[in-house]
């Protein structure tokens, strides 16, 4: 990887820090800080947009639900996106993986977990230079001048974001890489070790899909819908989007069902055309 | 009669979406963003300095929320502001951060289980499908789906806030709203069970028994007669039994499968 690269990867990652992204909250943290979009610019900057979205999908998998309730991350995913796809990237190609086969899915999702608690001090580490500006605006504001608040919430952040997002992803993309490729251009995927890394990266993604499932259900009868979910998929070969059909059809009942109790039942039909609304 | 402009409404919507969380610290989280979406509405409500330093105080306690269903609170306080311009009675700092304080953690709430935990997942997991082979499709779609959906969502309902002030509430937390939400996430349900019977395989090579021509019986093929990918949905149910009903931390769980998969693999259970 050469210099210009890290650097480019350096600097999207300070656009797309969970929660903290210097793009915002809807541009930053939910669109670029996600694996599956990070893929797309990782490509584009390594010159392999195919490859690098192929290493982006289990590392998107792992954390497809990534909720921060109070503030509090499991994960901060600027470093599974910008250190994590990249490095995983040199490495399954310097050891001759097929991008789509098992063994990168595998090497991907171990990466995948290893980078996200990275992603932890990241985000602590910005957070708590955060204080240092708000610490400054708090003073200013004594002082009476309001003024301050736009380089408090948009500039002054930047440092942060220079110091800890820019710097140590730079740095791991472009001095990481060499030692990624050595290292995985003698990678022998027969030996038991690296068979036992590979058993890992298959059963870490139940976790990720664990946690979005602890964000979807809240009593126990709630599992008989995953259930249905796992069935229609695994049993009866329906892609994502047609069980989101057959999902719809339960949310609909369950709509009208909900809202036929509310109205009470005696005065029938109840209307059912106003789920827009929201 | 005091009117905040459509401009500066606008100015006050954006200055949040962008900045609600860009300048987070575990001890005023939200607050600056905050602070800096309100500046334009209280500088124009407001012509004296003193009376915008004044009035500014009100948003110095505490806000964090899910910031895009949040965008509701700010367009609330932005109509209360308003209201107190032009002298309506009762609204003081302390009603004002009532309502704040009184709608953060409910909105929180809905906007992580219904924003986070459920649209964004079914979106990305559309997107996932879409990618596949490699396609610069699946990660296209998420981009403008998302983008041009969220924030249509996030300015409207802050207009909404802004117009009907704290009935506004009634929107999202309504019965009808409440009916909406329970449904969509039955559906999140399905969907969830679907993802992890496409994207998470745990298989086991072991032999129980040879048949009669020789040949080896795997457990595997048993268990799938029985259901089809129940060691995978197992291992899913397992997490989930320890983040949901024994509180270990996500990372906690992670660290765990890795010896899992680590042993299980040399000891030949899983692989």
């Amino acid at each position: 990887m050469s210099l210009v690269q890290a650097i480019l990867i350096g600097i999207m990652s300070c656009t797309a820090a969970s929660t903290i992204a210097c793009l915002g909250t809807t541009v930053g943290n939910y669109t670029l800080n996600r694996p599956l979009v990070a893929s797309l610019f990782v490509g584009l900057i390594l010159g392999d947009v195919e490859g690098c979205i192929l290493i982006g999908i289990p590392m998107q998998v792992m954390w497809i639900a990534l909720v921060t309730p109070g503030g509090t991350v499991a994960s901060d995913l600027r470093a599974v996106s910008y250190i994590g796809i990249p490095l995983a990237y040199v490495g399954a190609k310097a050891a001759g993986m097929d991008f789509g086969g098992d063994e990168a899915y595998a090497l991907a999702s171990s990466i995948s977990a290893m980078t996200g608690v990275i992603g932890i001090s990241l985000f602590y580490g910005t957070a708590m230079m955060n204080l240092i500006w708000q610490h400054i605006g708090w003073a200013q504001l004594d002082k009476g001048n309001l003024d301050c608040l736009g380089k408090v919430t948009a500039i002054y952040p930047l440092i942060s974001h220079f110091v800890l997002s820019f710097l140590p992803v730079t740095l791991l993309c472009y001095y990481g890489s060499t030692a990624v490729e050595s290292l995985f251009a003698q990678l022998n995927t027969d030996v038991w070790y690296v068979k036992a890394m590979l058993a890992v990266g298959a059963v870490l993604p139940a976790v990720g899909i664990a946690i979005l499932l602890k964000s979807v259900v809240s009593k126990p009868t709630d599992l008989i819908y995953f259930l249905l979910g796992f069935a229609l998929a695994k049993s009866m070969g329906l892609t994502l989007i047609a069980a989101t059909v057959v999902g719809a059809v339960f949310a609909l009942i369950n709509y009208n069902m909900t809202m036929m109790k509310l109205s009470g039942v005696s005065s029938g039909s109840a209307d059912y055309d106003d789920e827009e609304d929201i | 009669m005091k009117k905040i402009s459509k401009k500066t409404l606008n100015s006050s919507f954006w200055r949040w979406w962008y900045g609600n969380l860009t300048c987070f610290s575990q001890e005023h989280m939200q607050t600056f963003g905050y602070m800096w979406s309100m500046l334009p509405i209280i500088k124009e409500l407001y012509a004296t300095k003193e009376e915008q330093c004044e009035k500014m105080t009100a948003y110095y306690p505490f806000f964090n929320t899910e910031p895009q269903i949040g965008c509701i609170v700010v367009g609330i306080t932005a109509g209360l502001e308003e209201a107190r311009a032009n002298g309506a009675e009762g609204i003081d700092d302390e009603m004002i951060n009532g309502i704040r304080a009184g709608l953060m953690g409910p909105l929180a709430g809905i906007g992580d289980s219904l924003i986070v935990g459920t649209y964004i997942p079914i979106l990305l997991g559309i997107a996932l499908g879409l990618a596949e082979g490699g396609s610069v499709l699946g990660p296209l779609f998420y981009i403008v789906v998302w983008n041009v959906t969220s924030t249509w969502f996030q300015h409207f309902v802050y207009m909404k806030g802004y117009e009907l002030g704290g009935s506004a509430v009634e929107l999202l937390v309504g019965e009808k709203a409440t009916a909406f939400r329970e449904s969509v996430i039955v559906m999140g349900q399905v969907i969830v069970g679907a993802m992890a019977a496409s994207w998470v395989s745990v298989t086991t090579p072991i032999v129980i028994a040879k048949d009669s021509t020789g040949a080896d019986v795997l457990l595997q093929a048993k268990l799938d007669g029985a259901f089809p990918g129940v060691l995978t949905c197992l291992f899913v149910l397992f997490a989930w039994w320890l983040m949901a009903k024994k509180n270990v931390t996500p990372i906690k769980v992670l660290l765990l499968f890795v010896v899992i998969g680590f042993v299980g693999s040399v000891i030949g259970f899983i692989g």
